[in-house]
């Protein structure tokens, strides 16, 4: 993965020194909270309904055990003894201090690790592929052109105070695992006839009130030009986002309102000026960023696992490898991921002896390589199919052994009512009671592959618009309601879910999942439709009288 | 006609006789010997009786300098005649001078220039006016009249009541504080009086009076007044300063130095007194100087702005477009892109677009909500100037420009270090490229 290089480290130690110089202005009473606040959101400080919160960055959602044990070390040092994981690939720590946050800045830039744009107007963290790098399925190692973009767009000059936040997603391979057409840019990956890879890029995705699916701006950018194509669409969209409202100021809005055609024209005008100049990317310099992300040393194996003898004699270690493998492209390895979903928990939160455990996995069986997901889980992504048992093994010993992955209780959900300043409804004991209601193996099994994502208000952190059942906390009259979504997808053929009908209140909602369950068991095709595969089919209209009757 | 090159004083002789004169008759007398508009009373009085032999005038050769000088011509044409030769002047004045005084017969004329010592001292780069114009105005003005002074009693200025407030109480003699008499002939004419007298003897213009000068100083810190506004108001725009502080008066009324709260805007590493004016609704385009002009307004009077030689300034609001002016940027001596917020970066795209696509190299100043935090990423985006209100930001920026990046990831314009000497998007000097 890639390392800090003597650059990287002064930026970095330069920003920690920035930082805490603020604090202590802050501390001091010589700066406001009114001038502090765009200060340290620039460093990922959030003030939450009880504590502030910091997001620390996890580039593209890569680390190594080193930087997870340093992790675990300020959760246990300088929190409450455990971390949230984003869907931003990001990890947020809920209860630090002030004053503590300068040396968590330091202890974390030892690491290699910052906080520098995980919240504020700016290019926020690339996210990308979980299994980037190892996934059978890939075209590319997305890592090294995200690296590239991390570096462009650090306190990029001109784009730190755009209309809005910005966020980009890529992704190396053509089953799109990174959402990224609900992103302000996402890139996958593509190859013209002569086998030249290069990039797809969508524009204008993204969740909150107003959800779009991102649209193709470009069906193919070469590497050469990405940066200067990037550029030129951050300069439009800096020059002509709306401003006068923070809720029509993501660029989706001026895709809307201006229609692809329009900012296409603007983009393409200011990429024939930009393009060739500074921002060309030299073929030296991605082989350079490249060589970080080398591949490991891989042995020869053709290990491989025979599924049907493991149902008989070991069933729960069957279904581990079933949901929570993924297919490798170095034959006799494979990629786990570690769910964060346990049945009742908090989705996304591990405990800092669970990071150690996970640490000590990375480094044993996985290369010391590690993901965050953006599905909230984490992923060891290169383990030899021979170590997969004592992988799980030591999961299951850290409570870490969740073979739900994929199915209906590996929710992604944000935090909600519960700490969330701008929630209007509880999210994780709502995730929590449905993980329960349907925390039966057999009973997830059978229902197969359901993404269920819940958000605590219309700002849509925890996707809900993806999901194939979303669900929305909103309020009226000062009660929390839920509302309830079907036929959202955040894959390559990404779609925005619609909402069934009125809010429902927090009790009722375990069972209103049941019922739509149940009609999508009764209606469907055989086990091999999936949920989306029979709404299609069948309609809303069985799900939503399943709900509210025939009124 | 004789024209005398002079910084040193052409005499040190002390005379005591025109304050012991002034003593005899008495300033009250004196003052009340000649009817209000009678300047060419005031003046032969003055050259003939009062003070024979140790007067001169000091004059701008400015735009209405030909009246006194008329005068003069009329009353002694070997009259001592001062011309501060500052060396900022404008060409047209420095023209000005040799035609009207051949014109006029005035055969002594001296042109006094400051120490060319001091001017290596304290004004190397010529711009001191910006930073501290009383400053300039000492080495450039009062010190070498006051050596030119030495040798005389007294001296008549073509100084008016209606010119400034300051002004408003002037008399034909003065008991000037370092013991002098100040002959002020026209002290009580108007502008009209001024106009009818040029009109009768036709006497020739000051070539830069038709293009809107009422009052002509040296070049940099002289602009055009528009009708109905204050003639003297053209000078030291937009500075706290009305005289240079020749005009050392009995009272002692002149401007006070700047307070350095009031200097605004922070150049080249110092806070600085600010030439440039507000720009106001509807000023004809033919008198706009020293001000920042709408790109909005540019754009609709382009021809009109274009037609004119004076200093302009372009503001770039937030939201304009600043390839509307792609081709007029050599028009301009500065250019000030807005920043109605903070949190508003489209400032940033205008400055990069002027800076790096455009290669507009003049003064690109920062205007409107300028904080410390932001000001080394407007740096990067090419911005050389700032115009800082808020006071925690004018703190930080006494104290050294406040979070200075030096390593940078990704390219932008500026002084930075050229590509191809490191890494690809990096920028940092001493740097290497590593591989892992
Ligand atoms: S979706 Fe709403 S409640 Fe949930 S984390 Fe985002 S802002 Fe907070
Ligand atoms: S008028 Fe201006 S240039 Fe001339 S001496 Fe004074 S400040 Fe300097």
């Amino acid at each position: 993965m890639y390392r800090y290089d003597q650059f990287d480290a002064e930026f970095v130690a330069g920003r920690v020194a920035q930082f805490t110089d603020q604090v202590e202005r802050r501390i001091s009473g010589e700066l406001s909270e009114d001038q502090f606040r765009p200060l340290r959101l620039m460093n990922g400080l959030y003030l939450q309904l009880h504590a502030y919160m910091l997001r620390v960055a996890v580039p593209y959602g890569t680390m190594n055990s080193t930087q997870l044990r340093k992790l675990a070390h300020i959760a246990r040092t300088y929190d409450r003894g455990y971390g949230h994981f984003t869907t931003r690939q990001n990890i947020q720590f809920n209860w630090p201090r002030l004053d503590d946050v300068p040396q968590i800045l330091s202890e974390l830039a030892s690491v290699e690790m910052h906080a520098i744009q995980t919240s504020g107007n700016c290019i926020r963290n690339v996210t990308t592929d979980q299994f980037a790098g190892a996934a059978a399925d890939e075209i590319i190692d997305p890592r090294p052109v995200a690296e590239i973009i991390r570096q462009w767009s650090s306190l990029h000059p001109e784009f730190s105070f755009l209309p809005r936040k910005f966020k980009i997603a890529i992704t190396g391979a053509p089953n799109d695992r990174a959402a990224i057409k609900f992103h302000d840019i996402g890139l996958m990956a593509q190859q013209d006839e002569q086998g030249k890879v290069g990039w797809a890029v969508y524009v204008g995705g993204g969740m909150g009130r107003t959800p779009m699916v991102a649209k193709e701006i470009s069906p193919f950018v070469p590497h050469s030009d990405l940066l200067a194509y990037l550029e030129s669409i951050l300069r439009v969209y800096n020059r002509y986002g709306r401003r006068d409202n923070k809720y029509k100021a993501r660029i989706k809005i001026l895709v809307h309102e201006e229609g692809l055609a329009t900012l296409r024209e603007q983009v393409e005008s200011e990429f024939l000026q930009v393009r060739g100049g500074v921002l060309n990317l030299p073929d030296d310099e991605l082989s350079r960023i490249k060589a970080y992300f080398a591949p490991p040393a891989f042995k020869d194996s053709d290990a491989r696992f025979d599924l049907a003898a493991l149902k008989v004699s070991d069933p729960e270690f069957a279904r581990f490898v079933l949901h929570n493998t993924n297919q490798h492209a170095q034959a006799g390895y494979t990629s786990i991921t570690i769910s964060l979903k346990p049945v009742g928990g908090v989705p996304g939160d591990a405990t800092d002896a669970q990071m150690e455990v996970v640490a000590d996995l990375a480094q044993r069986f996985s290369f010391d390589e590690l993901r965050v997901s953006h599905e909230q889980n984490l992923v060891l992504p290169h383990v030899a199919i021979d170590d997969v048992r004592a992988v799980y093994e030591a999961l299951n010993g850290a409570g870490l052994g969740e073979a739900n992955v994929g199915q209906i209780t590996d929710m992604i959900v944000c935090p909600g009512l519960d700490y969330c300043a701008l929630a209007n409804a509880r999210s994780i004991p709502v995730a929590q009671e449905i993980s329960r209601r349907f925390g039966s193996a057999r009973r997830q099994e059978e229902i197969g592959d359901l993404k269920i994502k819940i958000s605590g208000c219309i700002n849509a952190c925890g996707h809900h618009h993806a999901g194939h059942i979303g669900i929305l906390g909103v309020e009226k009259r000062g009660t929390e309601l839920y509302q309830i979504t079907v036929g959202g997808n955040a894959g390559e053929n990404a779609a925005i879910g619609n909402i069934l009908g009125r809010g429902i209140v927090a009790e009722e909602v375990p069972d209103a999942i049941e019922q739509l369950v149940e009609i999508y068991l009764k209606a469907r095709s055989g086990a091999e439709e999936n949920f989306l595969g029979t709404l299609k089919r069948v309609g809303e209209a069985p799900f939503r009288e399943a709900l509210y009757g025939n009124d | 006609m004789e024209m005398i090159e002079q910084s040193d004083p052409i005499s040190a002789h002390q005379t005591n006789a025109g304050k012991d004169r002034l003593r005899a008759f008495g300033i009250i007398t004196l003052n009340s010997m000649f009817a209000q508009k009678d300047a060419s009373g005031v003046l032969r009085m003055a050259i003939e009786d009062l003070l024979a032999d140790e007067l001169a005038v000091v004059s701008s050769f400015g735009a209405d300098s030909a009246v006194l000088l008329h005068m003069v011509s009329k009353i002694d044409p070997n009259l001592p005649i001062l011309f501060l030769q500052t060396g900022r002047h404008f060409p047209q004045t420095l023209a000005y001078v040799k035609t009207l005084s051949k014109r006029l017969g005035l055969a002594n004329v001296r042109l006094l220039a400051p120490d060319s010592d001091e001017l290596v001292r304290f004004d190397p780069d010529e711009d001191l006016w910006k930073s501290d114009p009383n400053a300039c105005c000492h080495i450039r003005k009062i010190v070498p009249l006051d050596k030119a002074l030495g040798g005389f009693g007294g001296w008549v200025s073509g100084r008016k009541r209606y010119q400034t407030e300051e002004r408003g109480a002037l008399s034909h003699f003065e008991l000037t504080s370092d013991n002098r008499i100040k002959v002020n002939p026209l002290a009580y004419w108007e502008g009209a009086d001024i106009a009818a007298y040029k009109k009768t003897h036709d006497l020739p213009e000051h070539p830069l009076f038709a293009e809107g000068f009422a009052s002509i100083g040296c070049a940099p810190c002289t602009s055009a007044v528009t009708n109905g506004e204050n003639p003297r108001s053209g000078r030291w725009r937009g500075l706290n300063k009305a005289e240079c502080g020749i005009h050392f008066d009995v009272n002692r009324r002149i401007s006070p130095a700047m307070n350095k709260a009031e200097l605004t805007l922070f150049r080249d590493g110092e806070f600085v007194a600010d030439p440039w004016g507000k720009w106001v609704e509807g000023t004809a385009p033919v008198l706009a100087r020293y001000v920042h002009v709408p790109l909005v307004e540019f754009v609709v009077n382009r021809a009109a702005y274009l037609a004119s030689l004076h200093p302009l300034g372009l503001l770039v609001g937030a939201g304009d477009d600043v390839m509307e002016v792609a081709s007029d940027l050599g028009r301009f001596s500065s250019i000030a892109v807005e920043f109605p917020a903070f949190t508003d970066g489209r400032g940033y795209s205008s400055a990069r677009l002027l800076a790096e696509r455009l290669g507009y190299k003049g003064e690109l100043r920062a205007v409107g909500d300028v904080l410390a935090d932001q000001i080394p990423l407007m740096r990067r985006c090419g911005v050389n100037a700032f115009v800082v209100s808020h006071a925690a930001t004018r703190k930080a920026l006494e104290k050294g420009v406040p979070g200075r990046i030096d390593v940078f990831m990704q390219p932008a314009g500026g002084d930075e270090i050229p590509v191809g000497t490191r890494a690809f998007v990096r920028r940092a000097p001493n740097f290497t490229v590593s591989t892992p």
